[in-house]
């Protein structure tokens, strides 16, 4: 019998030709936390992934308490008890909690005795007692659709302990949790494992592994660089051997003079189905960052839309001292927006780049003359934005969307979006699912414009950036801003602490 | 060239499925696709009767196939905006309907008569088709549930006034209009011969064209399309997503209108109560055939004409049955509905 | 009154099963507008097997009625599974493909049809022509006044349909399978992340929808209608696919719909004859149930949700 519950040898795992994963062997000891380090695209996902049966390595074996085992389906893994938490949560939004943790093992019971019927008593009994005995508390007859970010995650969880997961691989948890809610995870984490749960934890956090892990895998572009006793490493060598050459990690930030208020917002409210936006009142002037942080689905997303007129929206908005707040879309064109779900809202994906953009300026004169398109103004517009903003892709100006990369995606909305003479640019979530070098030109590219004397708006549920960009912070919690201050008079804990509208 | 390789492949597939069927009931296939060209003019047939030579039976053709082009339009132009319009073909009834008891009964000149005729066909499919948009928009009505739900009242309704207002005691059908009003000129004799003039052809031409700017070049295109393809991004852009789905759908309608002006003065002459029109229904596969596009459509028309049209002949002179033609025309849709994988599997490689 | 509830239920019940196949379908993903080519290539199955073999089962008759309706299930399950493979494995566009399926259902019934009827009986009719299965009176309960309508002169096809429905529904509520393709239609990746299979799922669920498509073209066909050709389904596919959007996609409000449709038609027919009406009135009574749907729709339609992942062409390599 082997000491370690999972073994994998030599493995390596190739993309199109690209290597994610070349010839790495790790062991994890049952009923540790050990955790895997490495930045966006180290290949600590895709090395997972074959761990819990999604893709198949190249080559290499995984050996399972010592057995050789060929993980082919999610199927396979939970049968050696082998659960993952998604990054994006797989949960079907109509169900219940219940019945997303007990999908495809329901407890039976016969009506009459004769008719088998799914017993969601029994289940919701059972998710009852599971979310008792672990401290992850959830009510078991919330519809998932009307939860929280935190609750889903909760829920994945449970999804796994319901199937008996001996071994629980966590992908980037903490990435949409607020500090306090990253706390709890931790703790519920370290819980697992006091009851003899091995924990694997993929992260690019260094202080949330030095918290709880116990041994930590680093990765970098695919390759393993070190394995290490957490006790034994300090937290900058981690940091160095994870991005491999010296990183700064504070981003350079002149300071600047501020101008004229660009954008007056008072009283704002939103209504959709329920009140989302209340009574928010902020101002932003030429050359500030101004931003809000707060929970995923706290009404920040609302803000920007009732901004660009999308959402109807009582109170007043007034940008350049005009009033705004009743005019349309279209006559509101000029604020940039780069909207938070690209390819929901930002993006026609169907559409070439020369169309996507002029998505929001196609009728102006310089592309529309009597109602008559002009496609060579298009392409010509497109030509100089790929090439201004370094957009790779394989037709010019004729590529299909579709068939580009997430964060070449991102970039024609951020060229769009910012090649327009604007006063204001609002950004949501700008870097969500982009790579560090990404990140960082989207980052870049926010400084240039606040340099340039442009309103900035940056919502993003990513604390981090928040902290790194910002000039001022409001947080919203609940539809409401719970405070607003100067960047550094806010320590990040106390932003969590707003964020969870608990703030003493 | 890559936009028309699978129509090609999925035509060829079919024709070649045709043959082994024809085969199988004992008949000879080459024959057999002989006389659907036979039959639609573009080869001369043994034999023909007085004043009737091939290009006689190609103007026939012309005036076949004039309402099936309008109608692969409309469906054409509501997919674009991601509608699905399955009521052309209540919008032609309508359409044709209206023409017939304003105009077509009128002893209106035929100078005045025929632009009336276009005119009103426009006005009454647009009307139509625009109701149907309008339920969207307004009460979130799956255009689907709202187009077969004014197929059916339609249907009924212009039946209820035809047989009690403009029956025809003798054939069942609408009383015939007068030749002034009528699109299509016929029996004209010109060099011996007794030749149908369909004036609608002409306006199909014009108005293919006309399509293919709209949707290509010109600004409400682009918004069809954007909406068409996403909804939400639309509204980000600043499109009134409401207002464009009701103007697609009023385009979508009026040429509807026009296919049903076209079918039933100038091809027929009369309205059959209770029945809808099959067009409408077929003008689905024509435009699918077509790759959704207005010239593509065209073409697509010309082609499944010659094989419906030309399918009585082929069935009178080689006792081929003329279903034969009706399952060739489904099996290109089966053929072109597997063309989406195809592409799949080339983006993969 | 009586043959208003008689002629409703017997034209309602095979809209609601048709109906209920598309449920299945739709819930779980796939679109599907093909019910009418499913019903057609369903009624000639049976009808065929019942023309076929009237010298031994006279039709009518109860051994006939089993074989029509076991052909007309195996043949519209049969040719479902064409659809099936064009929207699962040719990752076909689900509307094309089913209005395809409509225009090829149409197409092979009748050249069959009509190739069988010279080839066998030497007539060159595009019908197969049936008897009417028959009808029973249940004793007592139809001798209630009003109600006891309901029990008198029923179809045979009426009680399976009835009895199919009530499995229906306790299969897609309360059943895994049902569960699972329930879930199908919201989040298909959610579903293979339980290791579910999401394609055999689908699979299933569009061969039940030629299943009771079938059902429901063979009632037609072998009750009020005694025959089989094209022109006694066209229509009423899309009417069915009307009362399950109408119904929200679920399975209760669906039947609702059905009922509307199937007692306005009765209801218009018999007032017409009452009021002695000349048979052209009987149009414009016809217009009636599509009226009240339309407007029906106008104040129900706000809240209504198609199925979220409906139409979305499933990959399984997207994580």
């Amino acid at each position: 019998m082997s000491d370690y519950i999972i073994e994998m040898k030599n493995i390596t795992k190739k993309f199109k030709g690209i290597v994610a994963n070349e010839n790495i062997n790790l062991s994890i000891k049952k009923g540790e936390i050990f955790a895997i380090l490495g930045e966006n695209g180290a290949g600590k996902s895709t090395l997972m992934s074959m761990l819990f049966g999604m893709n198949k390595p190249d080559e290499g074996e995984i050996y399972i308490n010592g057995q050789p085992r060929d993980i082919k389906s999610p199927n396979d893994a939970y049968k050696l008890n082998i659960g993952m938490v998604h990054q994006h949560f797989k949960l079907v939004s109509e169900y219940t909690i219940t019945e997303n943790i007990v999908l495809g093992n329901e407890p039976m019971k016969k009506k009459f005795g004769l008719f088998p019927h799914v017993d969601l008593k029994e289940a919701n009994q059972k998710v009852k007692e599971l979310s008792q005995k672990y401290g992850l508390q959830v009510n078991p007859t919330d519809i998932i659709k009307n939860t929280t970010v935190s609750t889903m995650q909760r829920v994945e969880i449970l999804k796994m302990l319901y199937k008996e997961a001996e071994i629980l691989i966590f992908d980037e948890p903490t990435a949409v949790l607020t500090p306090q809610e990253i706390e709890l995870l931790l703790e519920v984490i370290v819980n697992l494992k006091k009851s003899g749960k091995t924990i694997i934890l993929i992260t690019h956090k260094l202080d949330e592994v030095k918290k709880v892990a116990n041994r930590c895998a680093i990765l970098n572009k695919g390759k393993l660089i070190d394995i290490q006793e957490v006790a034994n490493i300090s937290t900058q060598d981690m940091a160095r051997l994870m991005v491999a050459k010296e990183m700064s990690f504070n981003i350079y930030k002149p300071t600047i003079e501020l101008g004229d208020i660009i954008l007056d917002i008072n009283n704002l409210c939103v209504k959709t189905n329920i009140d989302v936006v209340k009574n928010v009142s902020f101002k932003i002037h030429a050359g500030e960052i101004f931003s809000i942080a707060g929970v995923s689905g706290n009404g920040q997303v609302e803000i920007a839309d009732a901004i660009c007129g999308i959402l109807p929206c009582k109170g007043s908005i007034k940008f350049n001292n005009i009033e705004i707040s009743s005019l349309s879309v279209r006559e509101r064109v000029n604020i940039g927006y780069i909207p938070e779900d690209r390819h929901k809202h930002g993006l026609i994906l169907d559409f070439d780049i020369s169309r996507n953009a002029v998505l929001r300026d196609y009728y102006k004169p310089q592309f529309c003359k009597d109602n008559i398109i002009l496609k060579n103004e298009f392409v010509k517009f497109a030509d100089s934005l790929i090439s201004k903003y370094d957009i790779r892709c394989a037709n010019g100006a004729k590529t299909n969307m579709r068939s580009m990369s997430g964060g070449n995606q991102q970039k024609v909305i951020i060229a769009r979006e910012t090649s327009r003479i604007s006063k204001l640019v609002i950004f949501v979530q700008p870097t969500r699912g982009l790579d560090i070098g990404a990140r960082q030109n989207i980052h870049n590219e926010i400084l240039r414009l606040r340099a340039m004397g442009t309103a900035i708006l940056l919502i993003s549920l990513e604390l981090d950036e928040i902290m790194q960009l910002s000039d001022t912070i409001g947080v919203i919690y609940n539809g409401e801003i719970q405070t607003i201050k100067e960047a550094s008079q806010l320590s990040k804990e106390d932003v969590g602490e707003f964020m969870m509208g608990v703030h003493a | 060239m890559k936009k028309i390789k699978i129509p090609l492949i999925s035509l060829g597939l079919s024709l070649i499925t045709g043959i082994i069927v024809i085969l199988l009931i004992g008949k000879n296939p080459l024959t057999a696709y002989q006389n659907l060209l036979q039959g639609s003019g573009l080869l001369p047939k043994p034999s023909y009767a007085g004043y009737k030579n091939m290009f006689t039976d190609f103007m026939v053709f012309l005036n076949t196939l004039t309402p099936m082009v309008f109608a692969a339009l409309s469906v054409v132009v509501a997919f674009k905006a991601g509608l699905f319009n399955i009521g052309v073909s209540s919008q032609m009834l309508f359409a044709g309907f209206i023409a017939t008891i304003t105009i077509g009964y009128s002893p209106l000149n035929g100078f005045i008569a025929k632009p009336l005729v276009i005119i009103i066909g426009i006005m009454a499919g647009a009307l139509l088709g625009a109701l149907i948009g309008f339920l969207k928009y307004k009460f979130n009505i799956n255009e689907v549930v709202s187009s077969i739900m004014l197929n059916y009242i339609v249907q009924y309704t212009t039946s209820f006034f035809i047989n009690t207002k403009y029956i025809d005691v003798v054939s069942r059908q609408s009383k015939n209009i007068s030749p002034d009003a009528s699109l299509t000129l016929k029996n004209i004799e010109i060099a011996g011969l007794k030749i149908d003039i369909p004036l609608g052809f002409v306006v199909a031409i014009i108005v293919v064209i006309i399509i293919k700017i709209i949707i290509n070049n010109t600004k409400f295109g682009y918004e069809i399309e954007a909406v068409g393809k996403n909804k939400e991004a639309s509204t980000y852009a600043g499109i009134n997503v409401g207002i464009t789905l009701v103007k697609a759908m009023l385009l979508s309608g009026a040429l509807a209108g026009l296919a049903g002006v076209t079918y039933y003065l100038g091809l027929n002459l009369s309205i059959q109560p209770r029945t809808l029109p099959t067009i409408g229904f077929d003008a689905i596969a024509v435009a699918l055939f077509g790759n959704l596009s207005a010239i593509g459509s065209f073409i697509a028309s010309f082609i499944i004409t010659i094989i419906t049209k030309g399918s009585a002949y082929m069935s009178s002179i080689s006792k081929v049955p003329a279903e034969i033609a009706s399952i060739i025309i489904a099996l290109i849709l089966v053929f072109s509905a597997c063309g989406a994988y195809i592409k799949l599997k080339k983006g993969a490689k | 009154m009586d043959t208003i509830i008689i002629d409703g239920m017997s034209f309602s019940l095979p809209l609601l099963i048709a109906a209920i196949g598309c449920i299945y379908c739709e819930r779980s993903g796939i679109i599907n507008l093909a019910i009418e080519g499913f019903m057609g290539v369903g009624a000639f199955s049976g009808a065929l097997a019942v023309v076929l073999t009237s010298n031994i089962f006279p039709q009518g008759g109860i051994a006939s009625f089993i074989l029509a309706m076991t052909c007309a299930i195996l043949g519209a399950t049969l040719f479902s599974l064409l659809h099936a493979l064009l929207c699962i494995k040719f990752s076909a566009n689900q509307t094309i493909s089913g209005i395809t399926m409509n225009i090829l259902a149409i197409a092979l019934t009748t050249f069959l049809t009509k190739q069988i009827n010279s080839s066998l009986f030497n007539k060159p009719s595009a019908k197969l022509e049936l008897g009417i299965t028959q009808k029973f009176t249940i004793p007592y309960l139809s001798e209630i006044p009003i109600i006891g309508a309901f029990f008198q002169e029923i179809y045979i096809f009426n009680i399976v349909i009835i009895i199919v429905a009530i499995l229906a529904w306790y299969f897609l509520y309360y059943r895994k399978f049902g569960v699972y393709l329930r879930a199908c239609g919201d989040n298909p990746q959610a579903v293979a992340a339980c290791g579910i299979d999401v394609v055999k799922t689908r699979m299933y669920a569009i061969m039940i929808s030629g299943a009771l498509s079938g059902i429901a073209g063979i009632s037609f066909a072998y009750s009020i209608f005694a025959n089989f050709s094209s022109n006694i389904y066209v229509g009423y596919g899309y009417l069915s696919i009307a009362a399950l959007i109408f119904g929200n996609w679920k399975i209760i409000p669906t039947l609702f719909a059905c009922l509307i449709f199937g007692f306005s038609r009765s209801l218009g027919y018999s007032i017409s004859s009452m009021l002695e009406l000349p048979s052209t009135f009987s149009d414009i009574i016809m217009t009636l149930p599509y009226i009240l749907t339309l407007l029906l729709l106008i104040f129900f339609s706000k809240n209504n949700k198609m199925p979220k992942a409906l139409g979305e062409i499933y990959d399984q390599s997207k994580r």
